[in-house]
């Protein structure tokens, strides 16, 4: 079966590698001056930015000069998806042409020709997808200092977590494949099934793998919370009821016409901001519970869609 | 003789439709069988089912293990992209038991560089058949092998598989609409008809045991030496009759003649009654023949 999926998948594993390549490419290049202008400007004894005088206007500086490119940066989030273009065919493409007729007809059975193949082209995304990962953490390391990489668009492009996107790409390439036995279908159905998953678990889970920490914050300054995903900022009454912008907006004109100090009167009235959030320090335990939730729904795939294949052509 | 394949009470339902009912077949070791019918009379659900791509609603099948079956599906579907060389390594690659040098043999001169996309029909059927002989089946089956060939090309593809079933002394069944085309290399016909076998035998047996008597028209009561008629055909004052036999026919008023083999089949695939005609099934499976 390792000649087989050589034979079939060669194409893919080339354009695999020049993607790769590319990137690593681009990376190398434009990671240079961000990284000069960081050591340049000692950033790294300057953070937290309040460290010392002046250091405030220098990370403004470096996000202000660097901030659209770690924008650029977070289109590595779409990278996991070319595993379905690996997947999607993989059974669909057989059942579309009819070649399962000759495949399934040799010594190899149906179940160990799709087990064989997923496992071999599974290792081959798998590796390249960690290459993908590592990149990607080199590449953000500065950017990582100024602001984190626990926040979503920092965190799905980096480490252990692309791997495992990469490889349940493929799997719901593989299920879509045998569920529609149409390439172009399945590669469709696939990557809206991939986009809801990553956005569900990311929306909906995530923030919960730990219970969040919060903080709150009676004063005008709530504290630092750069290198931390922060998914919740209000500001609620004594009661602990939120209140809304539209009632602060209120309040702060009220304390200007009144001529006092909108902060000091919002305390005054007992309110107070509370943030929730996740600390920057919980970088690695996320990314494994995120990491398992992905390959469980990958092996999840297969095992369906090996079960199908049993049923099915028939 | 042990049976390399024995089907029992065989059915398989294609949505609501049967596609084979009540199908119970025997093929004998070393046997090469025509199985033969009108189209969807259910000949490549039965293959189907032989090479476990389909599995059977109703009774059984016993059947070689898949490694053991050399099996051509219609239209001999082959990676087009794959050269000749490399279909042949693709096939060594997936089957444990594989003869490099019979399949060589039975593909002729052929290039191996050249792609499977460039090759003619009759190329494209030889190397599915070298593909499925190359694995020294116990049992091959060939699903309408001839129906994209031209007479010559066919004539050469039977050639080709009657020197390989020969060397690996295999079993056959061939699959096909047109029994004239298979009838000289056949030892076995076996006729399916609305997914049933309506006919099987020996093909000396079938015809010997066969005869068309033609007389006046007259009520028809016993016959001597007639067991069954099968078919009557009256025009004008004349009476033809299709009739299975047990014995002699002695009776002078009947003239006796022999009868060929595809008429013999036709007669027997005449539906008794006028079809009701059916919907075309959108779902039909490729294989259905």
């Amino acid at each position: 079966m390792a000649w087989v999926t050589w034979r079939q998948h060669r194409s893919q594993l080339v354009a695999g590698l020049g993607v790769l390549a590319a990137i690593a490419v681009a990376a190398l290049v434009t990671a240079l001056p961000v990284r000069d202008a960081y050591h340049h400007q000692a950033l790294s004894s300057c953070l937290p930015p309040a460290a010392r005088p002046g250091c405030d206007l220098l990370v403004n500086h470096f996000r202000s000069e660097f901030g659209s490119l770690a924008q650029v940066g977070r289109w590595l989030i779409l990278l996991p998806g070319l595993a379905l273009l690996v997947g999607a065919p993989l059974l669909a493409r057989e059942l579309e042409h009819g070649t399962f007729l000759l495949a399934w007809t040799q010594g190899v059975s149906r179940r160990r020709w799709l087990l064989a193949k997923t496992a071999l082209l599974g290792a081959g995304v798998v590796v390249l997808a960690a290459l993908a990962g590592l990149l990607a953490i080199w590449w953000r390391s500065p950017f990582d200092h100024v602001e984190g990489r626990m926040a979503p668009m920092a965190f799905d492009v980096e480490g252990v977590v692309v791997p495992a996107y990469t490889l349940y790409a493929l799997a719901l390439g593989v299920l879509a494949g045998v569920v529609l036995r149409r390439t172009l279908a399945a590669l469709a159905l696939a990557a809206a099934g991939f986009v809801l998953t990553r956005l569900g678990v990311e929306k909906l889970l995530r923030p919960y793998y730990l219970s969040p920490l919060h903080q709150v914050a009676t004063g005008a300054t709530p504290g630092t919370h750069a290198r931390d995903w922060v998914f919740d900022d209000k500001l609620v009454d004594s009661v602990g009821r939120r209140i809304t912008s539209a009632r602060e907006d209120l309040a702060v004109v009220h304390a200007q016409h009144a001529g006092i100090d909108a902060q000091q009167y919002l305390v005054s009235l007992g309110w107070r901001r509370v943030i929730t959030f996740q600390p920057a320090g919980r970088f690695w335990e996320f990314q494994g519970i995120e990491t398992a939730i992905f390959l469980l729904l990958a092996l999840g795939a297969i095992a369906f869609a090996a079960r199908l294949l049993r049923r099915r052509p028939s | 003789m042990t049976a390399v394949l024995d089907a029992a009470g065989l059915g398989k339902r294609h949505r609501r439709r049967w596609a084979l009912r009540d199908c119970t077949l025997r093929i004998p070791e070393q046997t090469i069988v025509g199985l033969t019918g009108p189209n969807s009379s259910g000949k490549s659900t039965l293959l189907g089912l032989a090479v476990g791509l389909l599995s059977p609603d109703e009774g059984t099948i016993a059947a070689p293990p898949i490694a053991d079956i050399g099996y051509v599906a219609q239209d001999a579907p082959l990676y087009r992209s794959f050269s000749v060389g490399e279909m042949l390594d693709f096939a060594r690659s997936t089957n444990a038991r594989w003869d490099q040098g019979l399949a060589l043999e039975l593909l002729g001169s052929r290039s191996l560089d050249t792609k499977v996309s460039a090759l003619s029909p009759g190329e494209r059927a030889r190397l599915a058949l070298a593909l499925a002989l190359g694995k020294r089946p116990v049992l091959l089956l060939l699903d309408e092998p001839l129906a994209a060939l031209d007479r010559l090309a066919g004539r050469e593809f039977l050639q080709v598989a009657m020197d390989g079933i020969a060397q690996t002394g295999a079993a056959a069944v061939i699959a096909t609409r047109v029994v004239t085309d298979i009838e000289r290399v056949c030892d076995r016909i076996a006729l399916l008809c609305d997914g049933n076998v309506k006919l099987e035998g020996p093909v000396e047996e079938l015809l010997a045991h066969h005869r068309l008597l033609t007389g006046a028209r007259r009520p028809l009561g016993r016959i001597r030496g007639v067991e069954e008629i099968i078919r009557e055909r009256h025009s004008g004052r004349m009476l033809t009759l299709l009739v299975r036999t047990n014995g002699p026919i002695v009776d002078p008023t009947w003239s006796v003649d022999e009868i060929g083999l595809e008429d013999l089949l036709l007669a027997y695939m005449a539906p008794e009654e006028l079809p009701t005609p059916q919907p075309p099934d959108p779902w039909r499976l490729r294989w259905h023949g």
